[in-house]
């Protein structure tokens, strides 16, 4: 082996060594807004990437518009390309973030929110949106459009109270199998 | 010299080699045909810790919440028996989200599944093909915790 071939394997290794630690210490919460609650491994995060169709990302199973809401969704974050979950939006009501989500659609955005979880051989923690805007836009939006989504969805939802409480499909699945199940 | 540079150099290579499989990995791994035995839950509950331990947010003390999280968007996994979190991205043909049942009678519920499993970043993802087996809620983990969250059975009026 030459000394020539040497040298350059040796910076090649030290360069790929310090992007993967770069990339390993990545912090997005400079600038975060997001609110705090104090979650498992809870981090805020503000960052730029695109909203995807998770299982299209993975497989190349694509429906259009991101399967029109039906589909798990999340965001390939532009710095380190990482794939990640969007698991809640900015409501307390049990909500996910696919409503808040799907408008931008294979679009680029700008997200605030916290990534959630304590596992340490996990690049992309889950993450809840609280925040969200197109790129290049300067106001935000607040990510809390899943219970008008679903009074949208559910006009003849019966009875008061939170929609918890009134929606046909739980309330089926509590009437056949009790609170607890079919313990 | 020559001989400590070239052991180095080894070394590079090496680290090239594997960081280069890292990053296909991180790309996107292909798919692999698994068999999974677990527990159907509620993710974020589980990984979020907003409702307490990972040991209370499953089973029949967490039910309730689970169809709630469930109906309301949020991602549904498998907690298999070695502890891992899948992310299930379909299930039976159907997209998880679709507002259909099924994922909702599933909820809680000890299975055995087959798939395609995707690993990115970290995260295991699962296309549930088929649920080969069902034993319902065999976690009876109310009798540990009561019902998570408390509020979960209305009060009688």
């Amino acid at each position: 082996m030459n000394m020539k071939l040497i040298v350059v394997l040796l910076t090649a290794a030290s360069s790929l060594a310090l992007t993967t630690a770069i990339v390993a210490a990545e912090d997005f919460s400079k600038d975060s807004k997001a609110n705090t609650f104090g979650l498992s491994g809870e981090q805020k995060a503000m960052f730029s990437g695109k909203v995807v169709d998770i299982l299209c990302e993975l497989s190349g199973d694509c429906p259009v518009n991101c399967g029109d809401g039906n589909r798990n969704l999340g965001i390939v974050r532009a710095p380190d390309n990482a794939l990640v979950v969007v698991s809640k939006n900015a409501q307390f009501e049990f909500n996910g973030a696919v409503d808040d989500l799907l408008p931008y659609c294979n679009k680029s955005v700008d997200v605030d929110g916290l990534l959630i979880g304590e596992d340490p051989g996990v690049k992309a923690k889950v993450y809840m949106v609280q925040f969200i805007r197109l790129s290049g836009e300067t106001d935000w939006n607040k990510a809390e459009l899943w219970t008008k989504a679903w009074k949208k969805r559910n006009t003849d939802a019966a009875g008061e109270g939170p929609w918890y409480r009134r929606d046909p499909r739980v309330a089926k699945q509590i009437e056949k199998e009790g609170y607890l199940g079919n313990v | 010299m020559k001989r400590l540079l070239l052991a180095m150099a080894g070394f590079a290579a090496g680290l090239l080699v594997s960081g280069g499989l890292s990053g296909q990995i991180a790309i996107a791994a292909g798919a692999k045909t698994v068999e999974v035995k677990g527990e159907i839950i509620d993710t974020w509950c589980y990984l979020s810790g907003v409702m307490g331990g990972t040991d209370a947010v499953v089973g029949s003390a967490h039910h309730t919440c689970a169809l709630w999280c469930a109906a309301g968007g949020i991602p549904v996994g498998v907690r298999a028996d070695d502890g891992t979190v899948y992310m299930v991205l379909k299930i039976k043909g159907e997209d998880p989200l679709a507002l259909s049942d099924t994922i909702l009678e599933l909820q809680s519920d000890s299975i055995v599944a087959n798939g395609q499993h995707y690993v990115r970043d970290g995260v295991n993802y699962l296309v549930v093909a088929n649920v080969v087996s069902n034993d319902g809620i065999t976690n009876r983990n109310h009798e540990d915790f009561g019902v998570v969250p408390g509020f979960a059975i209305p009060e009688k009026k």
